[in-house]
């Protein structure tokens, strides 16, 4: 039987980026279907396939890594770098929401009444529940830095308990957010402020959704043993995104609910 | 003979450390199955990974391949019709 001659990993064929692919062309049809002609037929095609490719593909990597053992150190170095150009994306992408919400505050047009936050906008009272959710994300970066430590030093018991707190972190800060969008006074529709506001803080919320499950998914592999103390790299790439997400929402916090309030 | 002791002599039964220490059966939260996945997962059958557990990897591979090739075919048709122009 031939062995390889390297430390990299070569993939065996597998449907899921073309089908992946396929997935994005029915949500984004899917989409247009829903808009211009009243059906969601494609649309629900499209996300139910994506949700399959990713449960499965995700799945697979879990196979190659824990049970095939193929992330050598240098396979994890690429995952790495893998990992740090994406957040880096995402962090531009940011970087245009700020873009967009700087231009129309910094220079309030007649239109708004010359003034920002716009005339007839009463604004979201930023030291009550955006306060509250500031606490919690700061608090949910302290405990995935506990999770951290107890995965590398063995404590089974521990770093369960700290993952769990963090994912429950996670999803309070989402109800809350949401509870938030409900009462809010203002709405998408109401000119550049509500565009600003819903776009970067809901972009934002999305995150905090994608964030939270991957750590859900980091907390169940932690229970079946999958991380060493030693290697543990789908935690810590939990961790980095999470940390951003936080990050993500220091700044929006400081800028459009305080800032611009 | 002699006298019977009115207090028994042997040591009374021990109340500390007599709960049993987790057995590798019971530790905390399910015991480690990983060295059985790695085994299954090892084999050499040829299946490639996202085969390789059989039955249900088919079953949920069959129903993605279904809903993105019906899907796809399904887009054309769409996009072909809203392509046609409205006789007024």
């Amino acid at each position: 039987m031939a062995h390889q001659a390297h430390s990299y990993h070569m993939v065996d064929p597998s449907p899921w980026p073309i089908f992946g692919a396929a997935a994005a062309l029915l949500t984004t049809s899917g989409l247009t279907m829903w808009f211009h002609y009243n059906t969601p037929y494609l649309l629900i095609m499209g996300l139910i396939s994506t949700a399959l490719v990713m449960l499965q593909w995700w799945r697979d990597i879990v196979r190659e890594s824990t049970f095939q053992g193929h992330h050598t150190p240098t396979v994890q170095k690429g995952l790495r770098y893998g990992m740090v150009l994406f957040i880096t994306s995402e962090a531009f992408f940011f970087l245009g929401f700020f873009w967009a919400f700087f231009h129309s505050s910094l220079a309030p047009t007649p239109e708004l009444g010359g003034q920002w936050p716009p005339v007839g906008i009463t604004p979201l009272n930023p030291m009550d529940v955006p306060l509250l959710n500031t606490a919690i994300l700061l608090a949910s970066g302290v405990t995935v830095t506990w999770a951290h430590h107890s995965i590398m030093e063995a404590n089974r018991k521990q770093a369960i308990q700290a993952l769990a707190l963090t994912v429950l972190l996670g999803f309070y800060f989402t109800a809350l957010q949401a509870m938030e969008y409900y009462e809010a006074p203002f709405s998408i529709a109401d000119g550049v402020y509500g565009s600003t506001f819903f776009v970067a803080t809901g972009f934002h919320g999305l995150h905090v959704i994608i964030g939270s499950t991957f750590l859900l998914v980091c907390l169940l592999r932690l229970i079946k043993y999958h991380f060493t103390p030693k290697h543990h790299f789908g935690f810590e790439a939990a961790a980095w995104y999470w940390h951003f997400v936080d990050v993500v929402w220091l700044f929006l916090y400081m800028t459009i609910y305080w800032w611009g309030s | 003979q002699g006298l019977k002791p009115l207090v028994p002599t042997e040591s009374p039964a021990p109340i500390f450390g007599t709960s049993k220490p987790p057995s590798e059966a019971e530790a905390f939260l399910g015991k480690n199955k990983v060295p059985d996945l790695q085994k299954v997962f090892q084999r050499s059958d040829g299946l490639p990974v996202h085969l390789k557990r059989g039955v249900p990897d088919r079953l949920l591979y069959r129903t993605t391949m279904a809903l993105t090739i019906g899907g796809t075919i399904y887009c054309l048709v769409a996009l072909y019709i809203a392509s046609q122009p409205k006789n007024k």
